[in-house]
């Protein structure tokens, strides 16, 4: 049992951290179309129609991929007026009892996906606008980013509770 | 359960959670679900995610990672060093001159970036060194460099007055505009209280001795100036292509964060290691951001659902008959309040859209009231137990400074932007002059 555990978190957090690397590159992508959008449209005149959507696209996946290897980075700032003042321990407990409230949201954020993409793809659900993108592509990388912050989530709850059990697991 | 009674509970639900120091976007998003599955059962159950469609669609969002990316890349590229060279050199002989240089650094950190982060890194790295070494007190320079980074929000590029103008439905070009001047406002009297404060206690900020001073020929003083060029060129490709209507807003963004990797290129100062940490840094920060504000956006909008925003106004104008302008005091009031105890960046998100159709509906001017919220939230944002900039402080400061004395630095900083807040709320062309006179109202 032990050595499933640890797999798991291990295998967890190498994707995690590979698909973050991966996410942090996609504002080059983003930088460089509205670039080209800017200099296309006011030198030749020649706007283009995917350029908003795609770049939104961009934006949702950059965050959402990028959400469990930030979570690895201790990006996500706490409230650390009492929790600061804890023992590793006593965090960890803490960590431990409001844990599974973060896998809670997680997991509702992730039905709430899944329900939308089987939507998407039942009906062939397009963007309301003039370029009319399909919507499914984007849904799935956006429900993958979730499900992996979700993971990421069940990481860090099982490491509290080595924590607060005073174990500092690897 | 009366509706009042049930929004009182979300609100402290939300506190004691945060109070438990879980990372907030989990504190914020699983209240929220927990409430949307008590109030509306099934039918609540996607709210969460519905909140991750809205974002898609909120466009100028994009400028959110592209403005983190060029503070970090900014700070990285060696244009602010020339840039404190230039305000040490010329306000130096003044008793606390370097505070005062500091301010003026602050601004052209800030007319080159939306956030906060990037003038707290240059500042805490490059002014806070010098003044320590020359004796400043350390208690007025750390409030110096939090006060003074904290006009990036306010002072065009802004990222808070983009969120409010998503929220509030104003013309961004408007917002940034108005906030030109009362942003000066406020480094002015920064300036005017360092000023004055060293008058009266010399040894706070002692002037530059004159056997320093002599080493600086005057070939080397106007040489310095020329260190203002390149903000000048970024600001014209940022904000200035932006203003003048041929940029778009998102555009802009890119334009910036591509003519700020230009500079650290041509500044020699761009390598793998740079780069690298840009990256990871911006997309730390922005997932940070982005997660707490999907999470204030399904609590706005199970806050929504209840009503609230009738809620308040009745609360407000029928129970305690309180004027226009006491509504107005209040609701900043409050804001301070909250922005203090609650996550500041959440507040935003979920406080605006309840305070401002009450500020329309009593006939104020959305676009003034942006600039009153931006100087609360620089509030905010500054004031203990909980405040981003605190963190950021207390991580970038050398060692001795303590988190007492970040504490202790901000008392005065926050009154004379409680002064400056006033000033604007009294005359409101401060900020309104400026947008109207350029996009002729």
């Amino acid at each position: 049992m032990r050595k499933i555990i640890q797999n798991f978190i291990r295998y967890t957090e190498a994707v995690s951290k590979a698909v973050g690397r991966f996410s942090q590159y996609i504002v080059f992508p983003m930088m460089g179309i509205l670039l080209f959008e800017s200099i296309s449209r006011t030198l030749f005149n020649r706007p283009h129609i995917w350029v908003v959507e795609t770049s939104q696209f961009l934006m949702a996946a950059y965050y959402l991929l990028g959400g469990a290897y930030s979570m690895i980075l201790d990006g996500h700032v706490r409230m650390d007026l009492l929790y600061g003042r804890l023992s590793k321990k006593r965090q960890g407990v803490a960590d431990t009892i409001t844990g599974p409230f973060m896998i809670f949201y997680l997991i509702f954020l992730l039905i709430g996906g899944i329900s939308s993409i089987d939507y998407a793809i039942r009906y062939g659900q397009k963007n309301y606008t003039p370029w009319a993108p399909p919507l499914a592509p984007i849904k799935i990388i956006m429900a993958i980013g979730i499900l992996l912050m979700l993971l990421q989530a069940v990481v860090f709850f099982i490491k509290d509770i080595d924590k607060a059990r005073g174990k500092e697991s690897s | 359960m009366s509706h009042e009674l049930i929004a009182l509970l979300i609100f402290s639900s939300m506190l004691l959670m945060l109070l438990t120091g879980q990372r907030i976007y989990a504190a914020i998003g699983g209240v929220a679900t927990l409430f949307a599955l008590w109030l509306w059962g099934k039918g609540g159950a996607e709210m969460p995610y519905h909140a991750s469609f809205i974002l898609l669609n909120w466009y100028p969002l994009i400028t959110l990672p592209l403005f983190i990316y060029m503070g970090y890349m900014f700070a990285e590229s060696g244009i602010a060093d020339d840039l404190y060279r230039m305000f040490h050199v010329w306000m130096g002989p003044v008793n606390g001159g370097l505070a005062i240089g500091t301010t003026g650094l602050m601004v052209a950190v800030a007319a080159m970036n939306g956030l906060s982060v990037a003038g707290m890194a240059i500042g805490a790295s490059i002014a806070m060194p010098e003044m320590l070494k020359r004796k400043y007190d350390k208690v007025m320079i750390t409030g110096v460099i939090q006060a003074g980074s904290s006009l990036g929000i306010m002072i065009p590029p802004s990222v808070v007055l983009v969120l409010y103008g998503m929220i509030a439905r104003q013309p961004v070009g408007h917002l940034w505009m108005a906030g030109v001047f009362p942003g000066l406002l406020l480094a002015i009297l920064f300036a005017l209280y360092i000023l004055i404060r060293c008058k009266i206690q010399p040894e706070l900020g002692p002037a530059l001795s004159l056997e320093e001073r002599r080493q600086i020929s005057w070939a080397e003083r106007f040489r310095l100036l020329r260190a203002g060029i390149i903000p000048l060129l970024i600001i014209f490709s940022m904000t200035g292509l932006f203003l003048m209507g041929i940029t778009s807003l998102v555009e802009c963004s890119a334009a910036g964060a591509t003519v700020t990797t230009v500079a650290a290129w041509m500044k020699k100062r761009l390598n793998r290691r740079v780069m690298e940490d840009t990256l990871r840094n911006t997309l730390s920060v922005t997932c940070m951001f982005m997660w707490v504000i999907l999470a204030a956006m399904s609590f706005g909008a199970v806050f929504d659902g209840l009503g609230a925003v009738h809620a308040i106004e009745n609360l407000f104008i029928k129970q305690w008959e309180l004027s226009p302008w006491g509504v107005l005091i209040m609701m900043q009031v409050t804001y301070i309040l909250m922005g203090m105890f609650l996550d500041d960046t959440a507040m935003l998100i979920i406080v605006a859209p309840l305070y401002v159709p009450l500020v329309i509906k009593l006939g104020f001017n959305p676009v003034w009231y942006g600039v009153l919220y931006t100087i609360t939230c620089q509030i905010a944002y500054m004031t203990p137990p909980f405040g981003y900039n605190l963190f950021l402080m207390k991580a970038m400061a050398p060692p001795e400074i303590t988190l007492a004395d970040i504490y202790r630095s901000i008392i005065p900083f926050v009154l004379v932007m409680m002064v400056g807040l006033a000033v604007v709320i009294l005359f409101p062309p401060i900020a309104l002059w400026l947008p109207n006179l350029y996009f002729g109202k």
